[in-house]
């Protein structure tokens, strides 16, 4: 690769993926992850815009943002793009009233939309509110539609909380599309309008801007379809060994067993190849501040 | 051409193909017979007990189910099995060790596909475990309308591990493959016989068998011709295939 100045040069805005890359979500309200607190301070010290890209959907932008607080992070949410709120923008623009499939935790970003006599479905990562009499219900409401419109907050496949990683809501996506053989229109990371709206708020174009995040296709290879550099960290949900490695196969997500056991790290993969790898967001920040333009 | 086969197994398919007035089988002793069926929510003794109210004198080894190629499957890989399964199915998998899971079997068992569960299962998944589908029907029916069936549930594990599940039911090689395993036969010494054109003749022929389409049960006019190659034969009822077989094919 490029050294890092090569690589870095130009960037006057940073996107940040919150969770994997802040913290990890779970019981007590999550965990920060090792440097991630100080590395968000420093970036706001400096002259790059910074705008937090996230795609979680089973908790509302004040919740997230509180808890975030009292973890010590300097954030609010003005400064964070979320698909709770896009996903509302289309609601009203095309006159849709949903069945809700989410958790009650985001339930107060719908409170202006009409869920009377629904003619859609939205999913988002609704978490233990997936039980199969919900899904099923989402799934009856689509069958009766001439136009079945499903909207997903998101297609992650998992994440990473503090007790392991958790489906997330792509799979359950994928199960109602499988069922009533139709395709859902995705609502924040990857789709390209989410990174654009991100990018607007901060005033910086595309190949002015770099995305830091834990997923690979949905972070990093969503960002560089847009035309922005992107940075992998090696936190949250990433894994050393690449998925396709087959069953059986050995896969851990801890790097100290993964480093006993003398495996190769697996940073290949098939589609996506991030601008660069680093162990976290402090060490991100660290090169963005001696490379990035000042 | 298939007329000089040796016959060795005869596949039947149950609901829509054997008739009370049939329970005899004539002159076939020499031909192994072997009921199958793609049920999920039965095991083999609700099944048997449902047939043999119906007069036909069949053993329980001699009927064949997805869950029994399931079961058949589990134990050729030697895996223990965390079973998504109907409770009334689980009578088929006695004796298969269940702790320690380093498997997932999936049958259509709603009150498994809870979030906590699918978790547990996808976990599992992720660390190599094979996905054991018993078929990827999208819904069913019930008495309150369409309920979603263990398809979608599969297609989202598949989606979340980035694996493909095997399925082992109708029309599935594996379920044909499962069927004969034990009978020592190979596919092109076997005829199915059904009244599902895609799901039983389709599979069988798929797999080197010989396929006759009953037009019984759930046979729509011009059935025959949505499947390539068409059937060996079709032909009016289950004892007319048998007919067919003890006079051409033994």
């Amino acid at each position: 690769m490029a050294p890092w100045g090569k690589r870095l040069a130009g960037v006057r805005g940073v996107l940040l993926d919150i969770s994997g890359v802040l913290y990890d979500s779970g019981a007590g309200g999550g965990t920060a992850i090792a440097g991630s607190v100080e590395a968000v301070a420093r970036l706001k010290r400096s002259r790059l815009k910074v705008r937090f890209c996230t795609n979680e959907s089973q908790k509302s932008r004040a919740e997230l943002v509180g808890q975030l607080q009292r973890l010590g992070f300097d954030i609010s949410e003005q400064e964070v793009t979320a698909p709770a709120p896009a996903a509302c923008q289309i609601l009203k623009e095309q006159g849709l009233r949903p069945y809700l499939l989410i958790h009650d935790g985001v339930r107060s970003e719908f409170d202006q939309i009409d869920t009377s006599n629904p003619n859609c479905v939205v999913i988002a990562d609704a978490g233990e509110s997936f039980s199969y009499q919900n899904m099923n219900n989402a799934f009856q409401v689509l069958m009766e539609l001439e136009k079945p419109v499903l909207i997903s907050l998101g297609k992650g496949r998992y994440y990473k909380e503090t007790s392991g990683l958790m489906l997330d809501v792509g799979p359950y996506m994928k199960a109602l599309e499988y069922a009533c053989g139709i395709k859902a229109e995705v609502v924040g990371k990857p789709s390209p309008e989410f990174f654009k709206s991100a990018l607007q708020a901060i005033g910086v174009e595309a190949h002015q801007a770099v995305m830091i995040g834990d997923d690979i296709v949905g972070d990093v290879g969503g960002a560089q379809r847009c035309g922005m550099r992107a940075l992998q960290v090696r936190t949250g949900k990433f894994r050393y060994l690449s998925d396709s490695c087959g069953p059986g196969s050995f896969a851990s997500s801890d790097a100290e067993e993964l480093a006993g056991a003398n495996m190769p790290s697996d940073e290949h993969h098939p589609e996506v190849k991030a601008d660069g790898y680093v162990d976290n967001l402090a060490e991100a920040v660290d090169l963005l501040l001696q490379h990035a333009d000042k | 051409m298939a007329a000089c086969r040796a016959l060795k197994a005869v596949l039947v398919d149950l609901s829509g193909t054997l008739h009370i007035e049939d329970a005899a089988v004539p002159g076939a002793q020499e031909a192994l017979k072997r009921f199958v069926t793609n049920t999920t929510k039965e095991s083999k003794q609700d099944l048997l007990e449902r047939l043999r109210k119906l007069e036909f004198d069949i053993s329980e080894d001699e009927i064949f189910t997805s869950l029994t190629a399931a079961r058949s499957l589990l134990e050729r890989k030697q895996v223990r099995p965390m079973l998504l399964v109907d409770d009334r199915a689980l009578p088929d998998f006695k004796g298969i060790q269940t702790s320690d899971p380093n498997a997932v079997v999936m049958g259509l068992a709603p009150e498994h596909f809870h979030y906590q569960i699918l978790n547990q299962a996808f976990r599992l998944l992720l660390d190599g475990a094979p996905l054991i589908a018993i078929h990827k029907a999208r819904y069913y029916k019930r008495k309150d309308g369409l309920a979603l069936g263990p398809g979608p549930f599969v297609t989202a594990l598949e989606y979340a591990t980035d694996t493909k599940a095997t399925v082992v039911g109708k029309p599935e090689k594996t379920f044909f493959l499962e069927a004969l395993r034990g009978t020592g036969c190979e596919p092109e010494e076997a005829v199915m016989i059904g009244d599902d054109c895609r799901d039983d003749v389709g599979g069988a022929q798929d797999v080197g068998m010989l396929g006759i389409l009953v037009k019984t049960g759930k046979y729509r006019a011009s059935d025959e011709e949505k499947i390539n190659p068409p059937p060996y034969l079709t032909c009016e009822s289950f004892p007319h295939a048998v007919d067919h077989i003890l006079q051409h094919l033994l």
